[in-house]
């Protein structure tokens, strides 16, 4: 089960990334399709002993909520040509993924003593923290936080992970990667303009 | 989002968290050390028999590792191949009798294109094994795989036999690290702790170099973990529990100058540790072994100088790590025969249930050498 839901995983990945790449929104809309099955071949049936699938997990491993639904909403956005979040609701998710990286990756990869991945183990404190979270996104109206959560949580607790952590189902590299990047990205943008601004009123 | 659909989110909030807590409260409790047993009878006439294992089929081995067998005779694991790294290495086993004091012939029990095809991901080398048993008695052989670079990106699998390691159940990868689950590797010996559970020290190499003591479950998922250190300078923790809350960790040093073995201690079952301090003993950024043999003094096997792995020392602790002294050389410049390539490295140290010490290293980086002896020629008799 676990092999599968990784393999799945890594599988949409690779879909959403061709479909990037390929500028699949050009295509007519039925060659898009046409298009993401052959990938989908090419991703999941094996070469020799692995698929490109396999590979690809390899390196990355099982892949967190967060960056299933990113890469789900980059392949429908693409398929389709709408989108599947509102861009509030995306922000505000890389903004969580971002924030939590943060705390997590430089303890986690031993800076200090404190070790913030052990409290995925099943800790009250991560778990009230995370109701905590997800409450104030669901107050805020914020859908795609609420549903993360709630997907990596069912994931833990159904145990479709190799990993029998917490943490690893809300959260991993390249979640955190692609939130710090448009977040820095923006933060850069959004300092440019305000410099801009003031020398012309100068 | 329409009234109806905010309370029914809500409502499965509600319902998933409520699940969530369950199943915290459902967490493995802390639990002891298993205590170490009692004395074996000792024999007064010194024991000390060397061999080299008969593990001629590749040019590198490295990393032993044994477990001793229902019916007492031991079986060892190493990995070899062309080389350190090399994409041919595999996991090797042979079995010492200790009746007719011989190895069997070798032979692999995993491969790296079988660890690939078992874990469905790709696999580009084998490193470590460690083995173990778990509660039913099953042996455990805990190993190294690597994806994506070098030892850095390491992570760890099991796998179980239950007919004492002659056939084996696929492979199982532990997650312990949120980063790609890299940099996690296996060197001490894993302890079966009072529920059941395993403590399996591992360590990590990727920016840092620090131990924890990993938690795993009978299923052979990590359930658990306790930091042992941090920082960039200490690795491959061995634990040694004296009783089912007091336990010592040795462990690597690879930080500046003086270079010794570190060593850190619990008094509550492994839930808090100690700050790392140095002992007197030197280390040159090598692995060390440590057992407390049944009744009596703690041995230490290591490479007893702060710059080279030339030569492999047994030191005893009467007091469990307060004092240390030099007991017996294994292999040094005096020693004969020396190997061509002069490095003694990666030592296992264990001791049987007739009361026999077993060290199993890396001899010049192409033999796995097997010393057994006694206490009686640790203590000062015979060669």
């Amino acid at each position: 089960m676990t092999n599968l839901v990784g393999l799945l995983g890594c599988g949409l990945l690779c879909l959403a990334l061709a479909a990037s790449v390929l500028r699949l929104q050009a295509f007519p809309a039925q060659a898009r399709y046409v298009v993401e099955l052959a990938v989908a071949l090419a991703v999941f049936v094996p070469i020799g002993d692995l698929s490109i699938a396999g590979t690809v997990r390899g390196a990355t491993g099982d892949l967190s909520a967060p960056t299933l639904a990113l890469a789900a909403s980059a392949l429908f956005s693409r398929l389709t040509g709408r989108t599947l979040f509102e861009r509030r609701e995306v922000d505000a998710l890389l903004g969580l993924v971002a924030g939590a990286a943060l705390f997590l990756y430089p303890f986690a990869l031993g800076w200090t003593a404190f070790d913030p991945y052990a409290l995925g183990y099943g800790s009250m404190a991560f778990v009230t923290a995370l109701l905590l979270a997800t409450l104030l996104a669901w107050w805020a109206g914020l859908k795609l936080v609420v549903f993360v959560v709630l997907a990596g949580a069912l994931a833990w607790l159904g145990g479709v992970y190799e990993s029998r952590n917490l943490w690893d189902t809300l959260i991993d590299p390249l979640a955190a990667g692609y939130a710090l990047a448009v977040l820095l990205m923006k933060g850069g943008k959004k300092l440019i303009s305000q410099r801009r601004e003031r020398a012309a009123v100068v | 989002m329409s009234a109806r659909l905010k309370w029914t989110s809500l409502a499965t909030i509600a319902l998933v968290f409520a699940a969530l807590y369950l199943r915290a409260l459902e967490a493995p409790p802390p639990a002891r050390f298993v205590a170490p047993r009692a004395a074996a009878p000792a024999s007064a006439r010194p024991l000390y028999q060397p061999q080299l294992l008969p593990n001629g089929s590749t040019q590198s081995v490295h990393s032993a590792t044994a477990a001793e067998l229902k019916d007492g005779k031991l079986r060892a694991f190493w990995y070899g191949g062309t080389r350190e790294g090399a994409a041919d290495v595999a996991i090797y086993t042979s079995v010492y009798s200790p009746k007719e004091a011989r190895w069997s012939p070798e032979r692999a029990v995993m491969t790296r294109e079988l660890a690939q095809r078992s874990l469905q991901r790709h696999v580009r080398k084998l490193g470590n094994p460690v083995a173990g048993r778990d509660r039913g008695g099953r042996l455990c052989l805990f190993f190294v795989s690597v994806s994506v670079g070098g030892w850095a990106g390491s992570a760890i699998n099991l796998m179980v036999s239950e007919d004492e390691g002659e056939t084996w159940g696929p492979p199982r990868r532990l997650v312990a690290s949120p980063f790609f689950n890299i940099s996690t590797l296996v060197k001490g010996v894993p302890l079966l702790l009072s529920d059941g559970t395993l403590a399996l020290p591992a360590y990590h190499e990727f920016l840092g170099k620090f131990g924890e003591l990993l938690r795993v479950d009978g299923e052979g998922r990590v359930v658990g973990k306790t930091r042992l250190s941090w920082g960039k300078s200490s690795l491959q923790p061995v634990v040694v529990p004296r009783s089912e809350t007091e336990a010592l960790a040795l462990m690597r040093y690879a930080g500046d100058p003086p270079a010794r073995i570190l060593m850190i201690r619990t008094r509550d079952a492994g839930a808090h540790w100690s700050e790392p301090v140095k002992t007197a003993l030197p280390n040159p950024n090598a692995a060390v072994a440590g057992v407390l043999l049944a009744g009596g003094p703690l041995v230490l096997a290591f490479n007893n100088a702060e710059e080279n792995r030339e030569g492999l020392s047994l030191a005893l602790s009467s007091d469990f790590g307060e004092t240390f002294r030099v007991a017996r050389n294994l292999e040094g410049e005096a020693l004969l025969p020396r190997a061509p390539v002069p490095e003694y490295s990666y030592p296992w140290i264990m001791q049987d249930r007739a009361g026999d010490v077993h060290v199993l290293y890396t001899w010049g980086r192409s033999r796995i050498k097997h010393v057994v002896f006694n206490r009686a020629w640790l203590e000062g008799g015979g060669r």
